[in-house]
């Protein structure tokens, strides 16, 4: 029987897998940030970079002023940054000293937590981005192990893997990633066995996604096998996210292992999410049914989440599964990339462009160009002749073939000026100006978040923004309430 | 450590201001209420509610007992004493640790040491800190060397006396020789001693203080509070920073306070009080309160950290989160503590029950309050009602933020200083700001002549 720790990722990945990582804006996760930090997660899951260019993107808030927030908020619990080493919210291939800026300025930030991800399970690479994070004063560097089906990937690759990792350094702690919940608790007695003994004494986490309902049993048999399990909480469990904490505490607990958790606050988080949920009309994850179909297309909850969201923007959101058939085909064409990011989103834009267009292939995106190209480095199989051929031949292929590199933060200096911080050159570096001249205008972020007064404030705002009402007057028996539009200096008086 | 259920040892708007900041943190909470209080807003918001005695203070929230037992039946972790009562009470804090409940507060040492006057003004005296200059005299010869090095004005007061009894204030030294015979004959007659004490007279003096943390090894500031409008030693009117104070006295003033907590190696929230004399541009130190201040939302305002998580940070066994460069001043923050008091007859209390009560809400204000429509005022305790916060870019802009809010203000059914705060900042001097503690006095004179004259007319 084991003492296990729990790392929370409905910030991050719960929010990515359920709501598109657009659910929550800072207010919502400062509400909680206090209570969050004192439940004893061992860290949080708390950003990436794609969160940090949602923030700027949807809700005009700036990602840095989010992270210095929360950490102040939260000085006890470790918070994690997830990330491949060489991009930084855009999805063009960034400079290796513009990676280590961006590193150097989250740590000041407040992460303190980094996963170390290559998603060509380059292990060199994993190095070297684990050696920059260390430089950057990173406290805790967690590697990837990402799981997946395939003739490859057995219990001896990813032991190889380990022990590579367990001899680097710079990186403490593995865990193995499972985004789109494949982990069944047969192979998770083999994998982690294999995993850990490899490890040499360093510790082991598992994070299964729960997409088609194995993982809650997965993390029974996992218990014995490491030393933390992922979890999140409420409304941002279950569905295509990760396992709810308060039943894997129960199951756990049930099974004769500890776990240290203050429980009424576990319950209290979880229930702020679940009427943050209910208040922003998101949807809450549900325990899954299995799929064996899911085995085929393999494609993480986020990205299923963020393709359904893009297709419902088209209109089109009837069209889901025929893009979910689409993808399985994509992805054997492309030579079975693993499907973390930014390959699913990858094989997804693809597989959508080959849906709506009126050609398969007539539209590729760039970074399926760039892929192709081998910017990413080798594909894990061939890739179908016929398709790289079609890709290979657009005109599109010969200017990124030809394109410059990357430009080094220095370079950025000169075109964005010397005036502005560092935090800010990374995102006009990686976003379009418009979008960044938007968040520094709407100045700082909101602080507090009350779920229940959120359909109040809406029908108050709605109301305020009409310019034909004069007086408005609420009346039930017993009760009346009346507001009439002034200006404000007359309200004074 | 971490805690996971607090009781609240106190009532009124700090008992609902520390449970607010245990929500938020996701403690749970267990409100400790007289028989008077069993209504009240901080009964009614906590999670868990112990009845500890008779409504009288003494059988309740200053019964030492009735306290600590309330935590341990209630399974409480620690206990939050808030301000007044036994919030700096050595034998609570000694009970608490006896039954393995931790005393959100300083030390049992630390305590002892800042709670007595003479003993915390020894411990300035070691830190460094300037005291107002003074001395024994047993002889006029003595009193006379004391004198030359005290200055005028000066104030003889018997050794043996107490309580302003057998005071004389000297303004030049050809007046000492006679008020000293005097003094000491007085002195000897009413006392059985006719020794003296010498020590200088302020003629304005200003309210000075500052906010420190303590970890029990590292000590920061969080700036400075004037809180020199006060009447008969109570504070009415606070604000953060202290106004028109040139930069060299401000920075020693924080070093001074943090020079005092650093030799207590004090751990949690305390306040380094001290007065400044306007006319010889010196400071001396008063007294240390080892607990939250009521005024302590000026310092939060202006810095923007909730001093009651810090509080409770370090009480958990933390070592800070912040250093000094962590800590910036940003606007000026103003607080007026509206009472249940009718000020216009020698503000004499006003029990009773509210019948209505609204509070502005806003970016800018924040009040804190145990106030609402129909709530209880009881006898037996202070008259605070609310505190109306402000926080402006600047002083000016507070001062009209202020006004605004104050306007904003309703509570009825007993009577109220609000409309003597409305008056307040809409003062002159008020406005200009840095007034002196004899200030209040000659603005109520200003407004009661005021008042007569609107009745003559």
């Amino acid at each position: 029987m084991a003492n296990i720790e729990l790392v929370d990722v409905s910030l991050r990945d719960g929010n990515q897998s359920l709501w598109g990582a657009t659910g929550l804006r800072t207010a919502q996760i400062l509400q909680i940030a206090p209570a969050m930090d004192r439940v004893g997660f061992r860290a949080l899951d708390y950003t990436s970079s794609t969160h940090m260019g949602v923030a700027v993107r949807n809700f005009r808030e700036d990602p840095w002023e989010r992270i210095r927030l929360t950490r102040q908020a939260m000085p006890n619990t470790a918070l994690q940054f997830i990330g491949t080493g060489f991009r930084f919210i855009s999805w063009e291939t960034a400079h290796p000293d513009f990676m280590q800026l961006v590193y150097d300025r989250l740590v000041v930030n407040g992460i303190d937590r980094v996963v170390v991800l290559d998603p060509m399970h380059d292990i060199d690479a994993a190095v070297e981005s684990a050696r920059m994070l260390r430089r950057a004063g990173v406290r805790e560097i967690i590697g990837a192990l990402v799981y997946t089906i395939s003739e490859v990937h057995d219990d001896a690759f990813y032991a190889r893997l380990a022990q590579q990792m367990a001899a680097c350094p710079d990186i403490d702690r593995v865990y193995v990633k499972d985004p789109a919940g494949l982990l069944t608790p047969e192979r998770a007695r083999s994998l982690l066995r294999a995993v850990r003994a490899a490890l040499a004494g360093k510790p082991l986490e598992l994070h299964s996604h729960c997409t088609i309902g194995l993982s809650p049993i997965t993390y029974t048999v996992a218990a014995d096998l490491v030393d933390v399990l992922q979890v999140a909480c409420g409304s941002l469990s279950n569905g295509s996210s990760l396992p709810d904490a308060q039943r894997v505490v129960a199951n756990l607990r049930e099974l004769g292992h500890t776990v240290d958790v203050d429980d009424r606050l576990l319950g209290k988080v979880a229930d702020y999410f679940n009427r943050l949920a209910e208040a922003e009309s998101l949807p809450s994850g549900t325990p899954q049914e299995y799929d064996t179909s899911f085995l085929r297309h393999q494609v993480a909850g986020g990205v299923l989440s963020t393709t359904r969201r893009q297709l419902r923007e088209l209109d089109m959101e009837p069209r889901f599964d025929a893009v979910m058939e689409e993808v399985g085909q994509v992805r054997a064409e492309l030579g079975y990339p693993i499907m973390v990011t930014p390959f699913p989103q990858m094989v997804c834009s693809q597989a959508l462009f080959n849906v709506i267009g009126t050609e398969r292939y007539a539209n590729v995106p760039d970074q399926v160009i760039r892929y192709v190209l081998g910017n990413f480095g080798r594909p894990a199989g061939p890739i179908d002749p016929d398709v790289r051929d079609r890709i290979l031949g657009l005109p599109r292929a010969r200017e990124l073939a030809g394109e410059p590199p990357a430009p080094t933060p220095a370079e950025l200096r000169k075109q964005f000026g010397s005036l502005i911080s560092d935090e800010e050159l990374l995102l006009r570096a990686t976003m379009p100006a418009d979008q960044v001249d938007a968040m520094i205008a709407s100045g700082p972020a909101q602080r507090h978040y009350t779920p229940e007064a959120q359909q109040v404030l809406r029908l108050v705002d709605h109301l305020a923004a009409r310019q034909d009402l004069a007086e408005l007057t609420v009346e039930k028996p017993g009760l009346s309430i009346t507001a009439r539009y002034r200006k404000e200096s007359v309200v004074d008086a | 450590m971490s805690f996971r259920r607090m009781l609240v040892a106190n009532r009124g708007e700090i008992a609902a201001r520390v449970l607010r900041t245990c929500r938020a943190l996701g403690i749970e909470t267990v409100q400790a209420v007289s028989e008077a209080d069993v209504l009240s807003v901080p009964a009614r918001l906590a999670d868990h509610v112990v009845v500890i005695g008779p409504g009288p203070s003494g059988a309740s929230y200053l019964d030492v007992d009735a306290v600590v037992n309330a935590a341990v039946a209630s399974g409480a972790d620690a206990l939050h004493p808030g301000y007044g009562f036994l919030s700096e009470n050595a034998d609570l804090a000694r009970a608490c640790g006896r039954h393995g409940v931790t005393f959100v507060g300083p030390s049992v040492a630390v305590l002892e040491a800042v709670g007595d006057k003479l003993s915390a003004r020894d411990h300035a005296v070691a830190a460094g800190l300037p005291v107002v200059p003074g001395g024994q005299a047993g002889t006029p010869a003595d009193a006379f060397e004391v004198a030359e090095r005290v200055g005028y004005p000066l104030l003889v007061k018997a050794v043996g006396g107490g309580g302003g009894r057998g005071m004389k204030r000297v303004d030049a030294q050809e007046d000492l020789q006679r008020n000293l015979e005097l003094a000491m004959a007085e002195a000897d007659a009413a006392f059985g001693d006719p020794r003296v004490y010498i020590e200088r007279y302020v003629v304005s003096g200003r309210h000075i203080e500052v906010q420190v943390l303590g970890d029990g090894d590292q000590v920061i500031h969080l700036g400075d509070r004037d809180c020199s409008v006060q009447r008969r030693y109570q504070k009415l009117f606070e604000e953060a920073p202290a106004p028109h104070l040139d930069d060299d006295i401000r920075s020693s003033l924080r070093a001074a306070a943090t020079a005092l907590a650093g030799q207590l190696r004090y751990r949690g929230l305390g306040t380094v009080e001290f007065l400044f004399d306007r006319a010889r541009r010196e400071f001396y130190f008063l007294e240390m309160n080892a607990r939250i201040q009521v005024e302590h939302p000026v310092t939060e305002m202006v810095t923007g950290l909730d001093l009651v998580a810090e509080q409770i940070r370090v009480a958990e066994g933390h070592p800070l989160r912040l250093t000094q460069d962590d800590i910036s001043v940003t606007g000026h923050a103003l607080e007026c503590r509206v009472n249940a008091e009718d000020w216009q007859a020698d503000f004499r209390p006003s029990p009773g029950t509210v019948t209505a009560a609204a509070f502005p809400v806003g970016d800018h204000v924040r009040v804190d309050t145990h106030i609402q429509s129909d709530a209880a005022v009881p006898p037996y305790y202070d008259s605070l009602l609310a505190k109306v916060i402000v926080h402006g870019s600047n002083r000016d802009e507070a001062m009209a933020q202020m006004a605004h809010a104050l306007r904003r203000c309703r509570i009825e059914g007993v009577a109220t200083t609000l409309d003597l705060h409305r008056r307040l900042v809409e003062d002159d001097e008020m406005c200009l700001g840095g007034v002196d503690t004899m200030f209040f006095t000659r603005f109520l004179t200003r407004q009661e002549s005021l008042s007569d004259a609107t009745v003559g007319a």
